[in-house]
């Protein structure tokens, strides 16, 4: 009761000092609804990210046009007519799109229009998969964990069907199973570790130095400290490039079935995910935002956010949580709260 | 690589609009006495002016090295304030407050005038955001963190949006909902608190106070949304 009051008075306070007097219909943010905010944030950033002035430049419809080769002919060649109607208006089709990303993440947070942006956002990042990242080069052999792999805004779509506010939550030990189920998301995130595991072992990354010289690639134009990084596992990786691949498909491997284990295995398996996607995150240079030619954080980030959304919860966190977020969609559906 | 001109005029001319409705948000409290946090109000002024000039070099105000002064002062006079906070004692307008996103934004402030006088100093008169970014920042990856912070705070921001009353619903209440303690005195945040505990215990001035309509909290939190993206944005173009 104590820190309840504590939790009021502090929420009391902040409100006061932004103006507000009207406490009684806010509720905290549950734990879903806090993995929706960071979601939102990472699409914010993704907005901002695209009002840099490469992106209004035509090497920007070079780098769409870039995923398209290997691809077969039906997904190829809406990537080149896309690109072909970027490259002639820069301007006007990429402040388009950065004023979309800014949209679904300002949309995101804001409690009343969640849905629509939610579902907006799995739209926009269904199209950006295909005509933008040439679905993440899974087909076309080029994919591997590290260099995005399958995608990362494919991962956007899948968080935001995981964050997804049901009417009628299901019961899931894990945030991600609350709307879908939790064999429906167990089976999710099987599929797309386990498929960044079987990249791990195409010859895009286990190649001898392919891994290595992907790596050291991300290492251009990065601060001292990320440069240093890249170039130390991008040697590591040239030396030991084959067997370094393998390590990581049975880590990843690891990690995919790591969810169906008992609750103590499966927080160790979050965490084993949380530590691979980091040095993923890492090996991608932060996904080249720190260049200032960086769209999107790429998929180390997301993939964070993910391991997130499946950590197992103890039964009295899930029952509050539960409650937290009823409560929320309660008061959005009051006429003062909408 | 600056962001393109008209874009930077963009934003400069919703910095302008935001510190155009602080200023009226100050005069409307002071001449009505209504309610609202002057701090916050009065940052905000501050800030989209700075940013404006930022943005485009043509509507810079104030002289070099001003901004850096102003923003260092602010930025730990916030500090002070959230530290008061933390603490859980009173802050100097009567009022504790949420004043960490505002240590934060007076920071980034600070950190980019900084980082653009290193580059001013190495281009060699360049000026405003393009040749601000001509250069790479002084240290990109705080760069980054602190726009990653503002974004959390402009989510986190977001998400209260809808929780708060507009004006007319707080208009219409009859009961006296934002108590004003401290019109007169003048100095920041002046409600009393809603569980009553320094609610004026006697009518008077105080309890008419009260019945006046504070000023509208969802334009306040839209001024900090706006002011977190642009900001954002500027600390993303000197990465």
């Amino acid at each position: 009761m104590a820190s309840q009051a504590a939790d009021a008075r502090a929420r009391a306070g902040w409100l006061r000092g932004i103006g507000a007097v009207h406490e009684e219909s806010w509720t905290a943010p549950g734990l879903r609804r806090r993995l929706q905010l960071v979601l939102a944030g990472i699409w914010l950033l993704d907005g901002v990210l695209q009002f840099q002035a490469f992106m209004f430049s035509k090497g920007f419809a070079r780098m769409l046009v870039a995923t398209a080769p290997g691809n077969p002919a039906v997904i190829a060649d809406p990537i080149n007519w896309s690109a072909k109607i970027i490259a002639d208006r820069p301007t006007a089709t990429n402040a388009i799109f950065a004023l979309i990303q800014v949209a679904i993440g300002l949309g995101i947070a804001w409690r009343p229009a969640r849905k629509l942006a939610l579902g907006a956002s799995v739209v926009w990042a269904l199209a950006v998969w295909w005509l933008g990242e040439g679905l993440g080069g899974v087909l076309n052999g080029a994919a591997s964990p590290v260099n995005g792999a399958p995608g990362a805004v494919i991962i956007y779509a899948l968080l935001a069907v995981l964050l997804w506010p049901g009417v009628a939550d299901r019961a899931a030990p894990f945030v991600a199973g609350r709307f879908t189920g939790a064999n429906v998301a167990r089976a999710l995130w099987l599929v797309l570790w386990g498929s960044l595991a079987y990249m791990a072992l195409l010859p895009a990354t286990r190649a001898p130095k392919a891994l290595g010289g992907m790596v050291s690639g991300m290492a251009s134009g990065q601060p001292g400290w990320l440069a240093s990084l890249d170039n130390h596992l991008g040697a590591f990786g040239n030396s030991h490039g084959p067997a370094v691949a393998v390590v990581l498909a049975v880590v990843l491997t690891l990690v995919a079935v790591s969810v169906c284990l008992p609750r103590p295995a499966a927080r160790a398996g979050i965490v084993l995910a949380i530590v691979t996607a980091a040095f993923i995150w890492a090996a991608e240079g932060l996904g080249g935002i720190l260049t200032r030619g960086g769209t999107d954080p790429n998929s180390g980030l997301l993939l964070v956010l993910l391991a997130l959304t499946f950590w197992p919860l103890g039964r009295a966190v899930l029952s509050s949580t539960g409650q937290s977020d009823a409560m929320a969609a309660t008061r959005l559906e009051s006429p003062e709260g909408a | 690589m600056g962001g393109p001109s008209w874009l930077a005029w963009i934003f400069a001319g919703l910095m302008i609009v935001v510190a155009a409705y602080c200023l009226t948000r100050l005069a409307a409290s002071w001449r009505q006495h209504r309610p609202t946090d002057h701090r916050v109000d009065g940052i905000h002024v501050l800030m989209g002016v700075a940013m404006a000039g930022m943005l485009v070099p043509r509507l810079r105000v104030f002289w070099v090295g001003g901004w850096e002064v102003v923003f260092g002062i602010s930025t730990a006079w916030f500090a002070w304030l959230a530290i008061r906070e933390f603490r859980g004692q009173r802050t100097v307008g009567g009022r504790p407050g949420h004043h960490l996103q505002h240590v934060l934004a007076c920071g980034a402030m600070l950190y980019m005038f900084l980082a653009a006088a290193t580059v001013a100093k190495a281009a060699a008169g360049g000026s405003g955001m393009s040749g601000m970014a001509v250069g790479t920042a002084h240290v990109p990856t705080l760069a980054l963190v602190l726009a990653f912070a503002l974004f959390g705070y402009v989510v986190w921001n977001a998400d209260r949006l809808s929780s708060l009353a507009p004006v007319a619903a707080l208009a219409a209440r009859a009961v006296p909902v934002p108590v004003l303690a401290r019109a007169s005195t003048g100095g920041g945040a002046s409600f009393a608190a809603a569980d009553g505990e320094d609610a004026p215990s006697t009518p008077g001035p105080q309890a008419l106070a009260g019945r006046r309509v504070p000023l509208s909290p969802r334009l306040a939190v839209c001024c900090e949304i706006a002011m977190g993206v642009t900001m954002g944005y500027m600390l993303i173009l000197m990465l």
